[in-house]
């Protein structure tokens, strides 16, 4: 598969304009949300459970319809299209990699998806060899996916929505159950997908991922917008973090607490903070 | 005697060809918080499991070596002998609530051992009020958030009495908001009950300020045993074995390595705060900022 | 949406404090009585005693009217088909090829109406008033084995989990650009193995730690376990079981042994 032209990048590739949503028997889960998305952004959806975030996220493939307001993803409007339409565009890797996984090999698999998209047999083994590179599986594609390690099978089902070739790729806590390696590596992945011209919305509610990989975060409370800003400045504001049910990593609590003497409030890292340190010490 | 005492245990589960603990030799002493820490596959949950016998006697597998809790050993005990002396807490707060009521949950341990009614009675009001959960005998398990299914969870294991409890990963499902709850929910218990604890973690960052000890495991062996300021010190060697240095733990390194004939280690923002003021930015003439 | 299988509204009326398993042995007395009776008079009279019952259990009108208007809507099918199936009798109303409507026969669907209402209003007094819990506990004390009655509440109490997960596998695999509701028969039974799958996956993954936590906390450690609240009968209960028996027994009495048509 060839990359997309950075050239795309810019153009809004979903928008929603005031939406709300209201789940059946439930609480107003959206109360008016108006977003951007800009092709080629990596954006992170942040927010305490019940903030809304998974409720918005599931807006933007046509899993959920807004009780008023719209939702537009390439310049269209969702309302009368079908989610399996949708998927083409924006792929939805779900939390719980369990839930999407069934087939007898990680091929069939990976398959499965542009299979239902209609592609015909050269394109269905195009992507998925394109999957298979781009998550490194080469060595368990024969295996079943439902015998494979946590980690294992989270990089199957993320690529089996890389396989239909989506332009957006939202993903739903990609790294919860990993450990640091696993989580690092397939941030990494998720890094390079960014730079191949994906649109890629990470849904989480750890911080320290989203300080270090995002370009903008959003963070949400109770079914609003509460922050729309580049990632250090999703930081320096620790009451909305806390309204959010965020935690923000202890270098930024140092930072923040520290403020007084000098220290910047939107570190976020040992290594930032120690560089900081030692200007402010005025030696070498 | 010790809550928990293991020599030379050897486990492989069954159907596997890589043995998931290898010679692994570990006490935790009464009233001892232990956090053993490493990635997934390390072996932590495996010791969990066996430390209330559920490894052997539900979960088959060759194991070799000897493993006791407060002077028995598992292999001759059923898990449900065991279970008077320990408790256990899974990660997945869903799949291990199933009655129908937080009241019928906590009391179902007690009863399975024919603990006279107003005992139970009384254990069962203990227990909530321990883990912030009272006046919730009878909210039913669907309307509890993970936060509040894993208290009523920890609920259940201490209303048996236990004289040790086992956490696998508690906070694996929650938010941070929710860990935050957890952990201090956890000291709060420490303090008051000052029983034995086994923490199994991925993270070290919450149960750092608080445990007596943090086991350091990878590929089913101990690679360091000792107190948390100790064994977090070191961020490569967290690194090295898959883990997260803590932040903290970074910080102490990186400013050691900067300022020489200095050492830092602090476990809490509260310390690191004070060290910095005092030792970092009172710089050597004298200015402070 | 799982609310359909717990129909419990909270309450404190008698029928809500009655002991459960008064009130499953009324039930099928009551039942009992519905069924032996075949005069129509007869089976109204029992009707409005039910309805009164329910009137009683001062359940919501928004809660019960739903119930109700399906049931209402069964009792009129059963009225309108049960003359084109039953065509014996006199006088013949109308005639139409094969099918021969009589009036007796509509009088008999209409009783079949009335009889079937009455069944399932009585049944639906116990489930609005019972808690699950309280009915399992019920089932056992009368007799079923601990175990089963464990695994029927541990059953309900996963059933509304279920749905949710299912509802999820669903989203997943249509996320996937699975389409759940178009294609034929066989198309879209192949289509649910997508969702077939996962379901069972999870539920023998819950099932695994569920064995687990149950082993963990003492299941099946004694043969004497006790009980923290249990089901204890109290006169009122009594009384109530002594005036159903009577119910059933007049009547009985009348229609068999003293010939009256009832």
């Amino acid at each position: 598969m060839i990359p997309r032209p950075v050239t795309d990048r810019g153009e809004r590739i979903i928008s929603t304009r005031d939406i709300k949503f209201t789940y059946e028997n439930g609480p107003e889960a959206l109360r008016g949300i108006n977003l951007d998305i800009r092709s080629g952004e990596y954006v992170a959806l942040v927010g305490g459970n019940g903030s809304g975030k998974t409720t918005l996220a599931k807006h933007m493939n046509g899993l959920l319809r807004p009780s008023s307001g719209s939702v537009e993803v390439m310049g269209k409007p969702t309302h009368d299209r079908t989610v399996a339409e949708l998927s083409k565009v924006v792929g939805y890797a779900f939390q719980n990699p369990d839930h999407q996984l069934f087939c007898s090999t990680v091929d069939d698999e990976l398959a499965f998806g542009p299979r239902n998209l209609g592609s015909s047999p050269e394109d269905v083994a195009r992507r998925v060899e394109y999957a298979i590179d781009t998550m490194d599986l080469r060595s368990i594609r024969g295996e079943p996916p439902l015998s494979l390690s946590l980690g294992d099978r989270r990089k199957v089902s993320i690529a089996s929505v890389i396989a239909m070739d989506p332009k957006v790729l939202i993903l739903d806590e990609p790294t919860m159950g990993l450990d640091a390696a696993q989580s690092r590596d397939l941030m990494g992945t998720v890094r390079k997908l960014n730079d191949d011209g994906h649109t890629i919305i990470l849904i989480t509610h750890e911080m320290k991922l989203v300080a270090e990989h995002v370009d903008r975060v959003i963070v949400m409370a109770n079914g609003r917008t509460m922050l729309d800003a580049d990632a250090k400045g999703a930081f320096t504001d620790l009451t909305i973090l806390g309204l959010s049910k965020l935690v923000p990593p202890p270098v930024s609590k140092l930072a923040h607490r520290l403020a007084e003497r000098g220290v910047s409030k939107d570190i976020l890292s040992p290594e930032e903070l120690v560089f900081e340190l030692m200007r402010l010490r005025g030696g070498p | 005697m010790r809550a928990l005492q293991m020599r030379n245990v050897c486990f492989t589960y069954e159907g596997s060809e890589k043995p998931a603990l290898s010679g692994i030799d570990l006490d935790v002493e009464q009233g001892e918080f232990v956090t053993l820490l490493g990635r997934n596959g390390s072996g932590k949950s495996t010791i969990c499991m066996l430390a209330n016998g559920l490894i052997p006697h539900a979960i088959p597998g060759k194991l070799d070596g000897r493993t006791e809790v407060f002077g028995l050993s598992i292999v001759d005990h059923s898990v449900a002998s065991l279970s008077t002396m320990v408790g256990i807490v899974f990660q997945e707060p869903e799949s291990q609530l199933f009655c129908m009521s937080v009241e019928e949950e906590v009391a179902f341990g007690p009863e399975n051992l024919a603990v006279p009614k107003e005992e139970i009675a009384e254990r069962v009001e203990w227990a909530l009020s321990l883990v912030g959960m009272k006046g919730s005998n009878s909210r039913s398990p669907a309307t509890l958030s993970g936060g509040e299914k894993q208290r009523v969870a920890i609920a259940a294991a201490l209303s048996m009495r236990p004289s040790m409890l086992i956490l696998d990963e508690p906070a694996y499902a929650l938010d941070p908001a929710g860990r935050v709850d957890m952990y201090s929910m956890l000291r709060s218990l420490k303090d008051k009950l000052g029983m034995a604890v086994l923490l199994a973690e991925r993270d070290a960052e919450d149960a750092a300020e608080f445990s007596n000890r943090i086991v350091l495991m990878d590929q089913g062996r101990v690679l360091r045993n000792g107190p948390p300021r100790e064994v977090l010190s070191d961020p490569d060697l967290l690194e090295r074995i898959g883990l997260e240095p803590t932040q903290l733990g970074e910080l102490s390194s990186l400013l050691g390595e900067r300022l020489s004939g200095r050492s830092f280690s602090f476990l809490t923002v509260e310390e690191a705060e004070a060290a910095i003021v005092r030792e970092v930015l009172s710089g050597k003439d004298g200015v402070r900022r | 949406m799982a609310g359909f299988i717990d129909l419990y509204t909270e309450g404190d009326t008698f029928l809500h404090r009655m002991d459960p398993r008064v009130k499953i042995a009324s039930v099928l007395l009551l039942s009992a009585l519905g069924l032996m009776l075949s005069n129509l008079y007869s089976l109204l009279i029992l009707m409005g005693f039910i309805f009164l019952l329910l009137f009683l259990t001062r359940a919501s009108l928004g809660k019960t009217s739903l119930a109700l208007k399906a049931l209402l809507r069964v009792m009129m099918l059963i009225v309108a088909l049960w003359p084109i199936f039953d065509p014996s009798g006199t006088p013949v109303i109308a005639s139409l090829g094969p099918v021969t409507i009589t009036e007796p026969a509509i009088w008999r669907g209409v009783t079949s109406a009335v009889r079937v209402g009455c069944l399932a209003t009585v049944w639906y007094i116990l489930m609005l008033t019972t808690s699950q819990r309280d009915m399992v506990r019920a089932l056992v004390k009368l007799g079923l084995r601990f175990d089963f009655g464990l695994a029927l509440s541990i059953s309900l109490r996963f059933l509304p989990t279920f749905v949710l997960t299912i509802e999820s596998i669903k989203d997943a695999q249509r996320a996937r650009g699975l389409e759940l509701d178009r294609g034929g028969i066989l198309k879209r039974a192949r289509n649910y193995v997508a969702v077939l799958v996962p379901t069972i996956v999870s539920a023998l993954r819950t099932a695994e730690t569920l064995s687990l936590a149950l082993q963990s906390r003492a299941y099946g450690a004694r043969a004497d376990r006790t009980y923290l609240r249990d089901l204890s009968m109290r006169r009122s209960d009594a009384v109530a079981i002594a005036a159903v028996v009577t119910i059933l027994v007049v009547p009985a009495v009348m229609k068999y042994m003293l010939g009256y048509e009832l």
